[in-house]
């Protein structure tokens, strides 16, 4: 059996403090988002990425923003 | 001293040296280090498995706490150090250059003093202003001092760590500005027996301690520094960042300043003590001060002693000093150890320009610090046992 392909957005921060307080964001605005090791393609990043699910992925970047905490990248990506 | 006063000084511990480091410690800032040996143990932003999240977070919430106890608006640029020490060193090395010239008042630390010194050696000009025998800095005099010519920072204690003296720092902070220069602070004896707020005091850095009136645990020191001012960072090495292919130290906020795996366990405590504080700060100050007023007016009562600092009915931190006609300070700290228990430090206290300015450069002095956990009793004690020697 075949992993079945899950896409998902990744953003990149400065800082693992933005990260967290990118996520502090999400949170509050009932966005889903996972902390993960940053994918490469995010480029000269901190040590945490956010994951969100590709339909939240407009709303997140927004959201953040919004918040003053916007994502110094983004990338996309098809894989689990 | 009789066996049997010896006896009774071994077992009883009451502690007046809150000036050096306070204890004991709150069970919450003991549990919160346990924790985080125990449970939290992985290395802080380097890594996105959970147990390394989890250590990234509890740096993250202390940051977020401490910022808010000095009242950064961005925790970002709070940064956690080794100590206050390191604290000072930073602002001083990495804001003052050969040609700059700096004032600074007579009370300050060796924390202060030697790194200036250094810097002496390097082409810094440092104009020292004397203060007063309370160890008050006097403000017009530092104002003509800076006037005198073009300066690159003004430098003073928030509080004296030999008489408790608070320092005008937000006149300071004035005359500063207003002459192109910046105001760099020690905190070591502010944070925690003061109420502190950088925003509005406008310094452009402050240096404090995380084991003194902070209540956490040793080895943990804090620098804010304004946002947008350049300072160089002492060390340079890993952030655990991904742009570790970069050669140079990453210029983010706080990671420039924080090379190298953090003190996470302190950290932790640390941050816990910053939250006991914005709970409970207002009514933990206002009983040290009850005892501290409590104590000094004793001390004044005791034939052939001199206090250092400020009158009781001003603002001083919970510190200060004593000499007495009749016995040195080494020998009355012994005998209070042995005889009843009472934790005091003679000497110097890391501040021979504090002692100069005090005419005890050659004899010292012997410091009582009162703080969180002190009783009426420890006072009473205290007091009692000096009278006896003295007498």
């Amino acid at each position: 059996m075949g992993r079945e392909a899950q896409p998902f957005v990744a953003f990149g921060f400065a800082s693992v403090h933005d990260a967290l307080e990118a996520e502090d964001v999400l949170r509050g605005d009932g966005i889903p988002a996972t902390p993960i090791p940053p994918p490469k393609e995010l480029g000269a990043t901190c040590g945490l990425a956010l994951r969100v699910c590709p339909d939240d992925a407009a709303l997140a970047d927004e959201s953040m923003s919004a918040a003053g905490k916007p994502p110094i990248s983004r990338a996309d990506f098809l894989d689990l | 001293m009789s066996d049997s006063a010896a006896t009774v000084g071994a077992a009883r511990r009451i502690y007046l040296d809150h000036g050096a480091t306070s204890y004991p410690k709150p069970p919450e800032v003991i549990d919160a280090v346990v924790n985080a040996m125990r449970e939290h143990g992985a290395n802080p932003g380097r890594g996105a498995y959970r147990m390394a999240l989890s250590a990234t977070r509890l740096v993250f919430e202390a940051r977020r706490s401490l910022a808010e106890l000095m009242g950064a608006p961005d925790a970002r640029d709070v940064f956690f150090l080794s100590g206050c020490t390191e604290g000072c060193n930073l602002m001083l090395k990495g804001l003052l250059s050969a040609g700059d010239r700096v004032v600074v008042s007579s009370m300050e630390h060796n924390a202060v003093s030697r790194p200036l010194h250094a810097l002496g050696d390097a082409g810094v000009e440092v104009v020292v202003v004397d203060a007063d025998r309370a160890g008050l800095v006097n403000v017009e005099a530092m104002e003509s001092a800076v006037r005198a010519a073009p300066t690159r920072a003004v430098i003073c204690q928030h509080a004296s760590n030999v008489t408790g003296a608070v320092q005008p720092i937000a006149d300071l902070a004035d005359i500063a500005h207003e002459n192109g220069a910046l105001l760099l602070v020690d905190g070591a004896q502010g944070l925690g027996h003061l109420d502190v707020d950088v925003s509005t005091l406008d310094v452009d850095a402050y240096a404090c301690s995380g084991h003194k009136g902070l209540l956490g645990p040793q080895g943990v020191g804090i620098l804010y520094l304004r946002p947008g001012l350049d300072a160089r960072e002492l060390l340079q090495g890993g952030t655990g960042g991904g742009a570790s292919e970069e050669p140079a130290q990453p210029m983010g906020r706080p990671e420039r300043y924080e090379a190298g795996t953090p003190n996470t366990p302190g950290i932790a405590g640390a941050g816990v003590a910053a939250r006991l504080l914005l709970a409970h700060g207002s009514e933990w100050r206002e009983e040290e001060q009850r005892l501290f007023r409590r104590l000094k007016e004793g001390l004044l009562e005791i034939e052939g002693v001199t206090v250092f600092g400020p009158a009781t009915d001003e603002e001083c931190v919970p510190i200060c000093s004593m000499v007495s006609d009749k016995l040195e300070p080494d020998r009355i700290a012994f005998m209070l150890d042995r005889t009843a228990g009472v934790a005091v430090r003679s000497g110097l206290h890391c501040a021979p320009w504090a002692h100069r300015t005090l005419g005890t450069l050659e004899t010292g002095a012997l410091r009582f610090g009162v703080g969180h956990g002190n009783t009426d009793a420890d006072i009473d004690v205290a007091l009692g046992a000096l009278a006896e020697i003295l007498r």
